[in-house]
């Protein structure tokens, strides 16, 4: 087990190299963050010393090793439009408001997503099933930009500022997000709980179980549900990686100051270290939610063991 | 040089004495005032402004343009203050006068002290001009930020600076600058002693200035909350808290607007602001902006960019002259802008000092095409392509998407069409603004290009704007030609304020006739308010002015 975790936390870091590496390399390719520094009537002269200010005049090897020196003590340097370390900038937007909105719609997307997937599974092509799979369809198919936008026409404007329309600070503004998050996995994780289901509850000890007069509950969640976990987990834990870093835009929507927001800003002004700390972050995050998820199939199938 | 008549181009001493007057009596009337033309008022209301986007610094040096303006200038104000048309009003300075040809003398208001106490005197400007001019600053042990604008390359014939008195400061030119007072008098000034002893970066993140609101509160990416400065030497606001609430989506702050909670939004997208005028629980108001948006086409001699050896296709006046008049300006006004656009044949806003009318680039594609045929560009082949000398006319037109609203997306295609409808070639590219930048940074835009963009100004002189094609910039890519050059030069040297007003006529009338640009519209920002709101009127600048406005009880 142990063994297991160093193998794969030092293919990690590997991972985690390569992904800055790549954006170090790529966001460089895309243009000049110099130009944005100065008006639009600078010279030649202008834009050289803004690049000299900000280090870029210099070799791209140079600037590369610096940044491999600088990156484990997380050192991205200063955010070219805010003027401040990159890196507490990203951890800032991070946390809470990124983290908190993704746990929440994550949350949303699990405790829901069970029952509608086991009802829809259990009452096959009845009224509940088709009306599950259809509202999977529907939110699955939703942009949520346009999903956000109507939830809060209706819960803002329509039913007088019921929820709040934007902002951070209590439960009644994570809903409206984090529900428009959610929308998606959810459907997802409905879908794929039913799809397993249906399968499972087609095996003998199903029916082995049932015959022994096992309560149709424990028959439901403790046999069936279990054995349709692996997926879900696989899936639960790349959402929620999605979510963390995928929240640009509902976060745009609802004004929510996370890390998504940051990231979109960064793109378009060329701010390279708040890209570099940004993508570091989110690299950092998938490579522990999959060694996580790998560890959680574990503890739901004795069958797997990790070596 | 007669110096009466340079009087008449800076604000006159009687009606700033009025004014003076108008805002003391202001003072002492703000925290009394309970009523604003007879409605009743809240003084401790707070007016929530939804807002598109975040400003990057508070430091005026860092940069001034777009959103930021809006923000900076609630807290710190400039020497020159500026009134709903864009006159010229005292702020910081009560009046400002030439020296003689070759200086300009400021006389400051006396009593005004930033919001942490510090007096605000002659040693501010200067210091103040230190930054600007970046010299003396080893003096000040400060180690200043990247700016935005370099005055000292803008303006290579500002001297030196002095005061003459606790509250006067004079500033000599090796040669005479008419536009000073402007140049000067709209950068906002920061506090001497606060920026000594806590560096600059508290310039930035602790905002500390003399304007109408004291930052409290800064949340970045989320929002600003400000409290009235209760000693502000103007009038005092009408409502004690102001907050900046930051919301990207234009659908999102209408909806925010109509549930209640915020009082007013910025940049309402012209297609919403008919549907809300509708609503009576709303208010629409909107004004003239600087914002210029233009097609730019690259008329540079080869030697002035990565040209591969060709001059720049559109260097025949003609050939521009025909580009503008295939365009239908009003067309694009009313149709997708909905009237909240102006067509403007001057390369000046119109609201800028020194703007004189032009006469419109009439829609007139017969005439276009008979301009396109005397420059040498024919239909040949009878395919309706344009060529000369083997060579199609063909556009390659860089257009930066989702960077200047919905609007100006729209107007890009729509332009192409009507370029192509008179047999230009139009190949339009979508591209991210950096990659823009980047091109007319690196000067590789094609010898056959051009780039959709827009242009504003923090200034109020024209001489900001007829400036932008004089030495090579981003922007430049029709350099004057020698006679123009050296009108441009004649206006900067004539102190005279009627005999430049006339000099910069006859250059707008040249400039419009050498057409280095398409020009397509001039922005009318648009902004709704709650029916709680009263008296906001936009500026012809690029921030929110709150001086005035006042919240209904």
């Amino acid at each position: 087990m142990r063994g297991y975790l160093l193998r794969r936390l030092l293919h990690g870091v590997f991972v985690v190299w390569g992904v800055v590496t790549a954006v170090f390399f790529l966001v460089r390719l895309t243009g000049d963050p110099a130009s944005f520094l100065v008006d639009q009537t600078a010279t030649q002269e202008d834009i050289a010393h803004a690049r000299h200010l900000l280090g870029l005049d210099r070799p791209l090897r140079v600037q590369y090793v610096d940044f491999l020196l600088a990156a484990p003590r997380g050192d991205f340097g200063m955010s070219i439009r805010e003027k401040r370390p990159a890196m507490p900038l990203v951890l800032e937007h991070f946390w809470p408001a990124t983290v908190e909105l993704a746990l929440a719609a994550a949350v949303l997307a699990t405790v829901l997503a069970v029952p509608l997937g086991v009802i829809a599974a259990t009452r096959k092509d009845r009224t509940a099933d088709h009306a599950s799979r259809l509202a999977s369809l529907f939110l699955q198919s939703m942009p949520s930009f346009w999903l956000g936008l109507l939830l809060i026409l209706l819960f803002a404007v329509e039913l007088h500022g019921l929820l709040p329309a934007y902002g951070t600070g209590t439960w009644r503004h994570l809903v409206l997000p984090a529900v428009t998050l959610a929308a998606a996995p959810l459907a997802q994780n409905a879908r794929l709980i039913r799809a397993g289901m249906l399968e499972v509850l087609q095996q003998d000890y199903v029916r082995t179980a049932r015959a022994k007069g096992v309560s149709e509950g424990l028959v439901l969640y403790r046999h069936a549900l279990r054995n349709t976990a692996i997926p879900f987990i696989t899936v639960s834990g790349l959402s929620l990686g999605f979510m963390l870093s995928g929240t640009i835009i509902v976060e745009t929507v609802f004004s929510w100051p996370g890390l998504g927001r940051l990231i979109v800003q960064a793109v378009p002004g060329r701010d390279f270290p708040v890209i570099q700390a940004g993508v570091f972050v989110f690299a950092l995050i998938f490579v522990v939610l999959n060694v996580l998820v790998d560890l959680l199939y574990a503890v739901v199938d004795p069958r797997v063991r990790l070596s | 040089m007669s110096h009466s008549a340079i009087r008449r181009q800076r604000w006159t001493s009687a009606p700033c004495l009025v004014i003076a007057l108008g805002l003391l009596i202001g003072t002492a009337r703000a925290a009394d005032q309970s009523s604003v033309d007879g409605v009743a008022i809240d003084p401790d209301a707070e007016l929530v402004v939804a807002i598109p986007d975040d400003t990057n610094n508070m430091d005026p040096r860092i940069g001034m343009g777009s959103i930021r303006s809006s923000y900076i200038r609630q807290v710190y104000e400039s020497l020159v203050d500026v009134d709903p048309q864009g006159r010229a009003l005292p702020g910081l300075a009560l009046s400002w006068k030439p020296a003689g040809d070759l200086a300009w003398e400021f006389t400051l208001r006396r009593g005004v002290t930033f919001h942490n106490g510090e007096p605000f005197n002659a040693d501010t400007v200067l210091f103040n001009l230190d930054r600007m001019f970046r010299k003396n600053l080893d003096r000040w042990g400060i180690k200043d930020v990247a700016a935005g604008t370099s005055f000292e390359k803008v303006y290579p014939m500002v001297a030196r600076w002095e005061k003459t008195g606790d509250y006067t400061v004079r500033i000599h030119t090796s040669e005479p600058v008419p536009n000073l007072w402007d140049a000067i008098g709209r950068e906002p000034l920061v506090p001497r002693e606060y920026a000594i002893k806590n560096g600059v970066e508290a310039v930035n993140e602790r905002p500390v200035g003399t304007g109408p609101w004291k930052m409290v509160a800064w949340k970045r990416a989320d929002s600003m909350r400000f409290e009235r400065n209760e000693s502000y030497w103007g009038q005092p606001p009408l409502f004690k808290r102001l907050r900046f609430q930051i919301i990207p989506e234009a659908g999102a702050r209408l909806a925010a607007l109509r549930a209640g909670q915020v009082g007013l939004v910025d940049a309402v997208p012209p297609l919403d602001a008919g549907v809300l005028s509708h609503d009576p629980a709303l208010k629409v108001v909107s004004g003239p902006q600087k914002q210029s948006c233009r097609i730019y086409l690259n008329a540079r001699p080869k030697d002035k960019f990565d040209s591969g050896g060709k001059d720049g296709l559109f260097a025949d006046q003609r050939v521009r002259l025909a580009l503008n008049l295939a365009v239908n300006k009003e067309g694009i006004v009313q149709k997708i802008f909905h009237g909240y656009a102006l067509a403007n044949a001057s390369p000046v806003s119109t609201v800028s000092y020194g703007y004189a009318a032009q006469e419109p680039y009439a829609y007139d594609v017969k005439r276009a095409r008979a301009l396109l045929a005397e420059a040498g560009w024919k239909d040949s082949g009878g395919d309706g392509v344009l060529r000369k000398d083997g060579e199609t006319l063909t556009l390659q037109l860089l257009f930066p998407a989702k960077h200047y609203g919905q609007g100006f997306d729209e107007m890009t295609p729509a332009v192409a069409e009507m370029l192509k409808a008179v047999g230009v070639q139009v190949q339009i590219k979508p591209v991210d603004f950096g990659t823009l930048l980047q091109t007319v940074t690196k000067g590789t835009l094609p010898y056959n290009g051009g780039f959709s963009s827009c242009r504003t100004s923090n200034n109020l002189d024209a001489d900001d704007f007829l400036r932008d094609w004089t030495a090579i910039t981003l922007i430049n890519w029709a350099p004057y030609p020698p006679e123009l050059a050296e009108l441009y030069r004649t206006t900067r040297r004539e102190l005279d304020a009627p005999k430049r007003l006339k000099l910069l006529a006859e250059l707008q009338h040249r400039v419009r006739d050498w057409a280095p640009v398409v020009a397509i519209y001039q922005e009318v920002r648009v902004y709704a308010t709650s029916a709680r709101v009263l008296r906001f009127t936009p500026l012809t600048e690029l921030n929110m002015d709150f001086r005035g406005v006042a919240l209904r009880k």
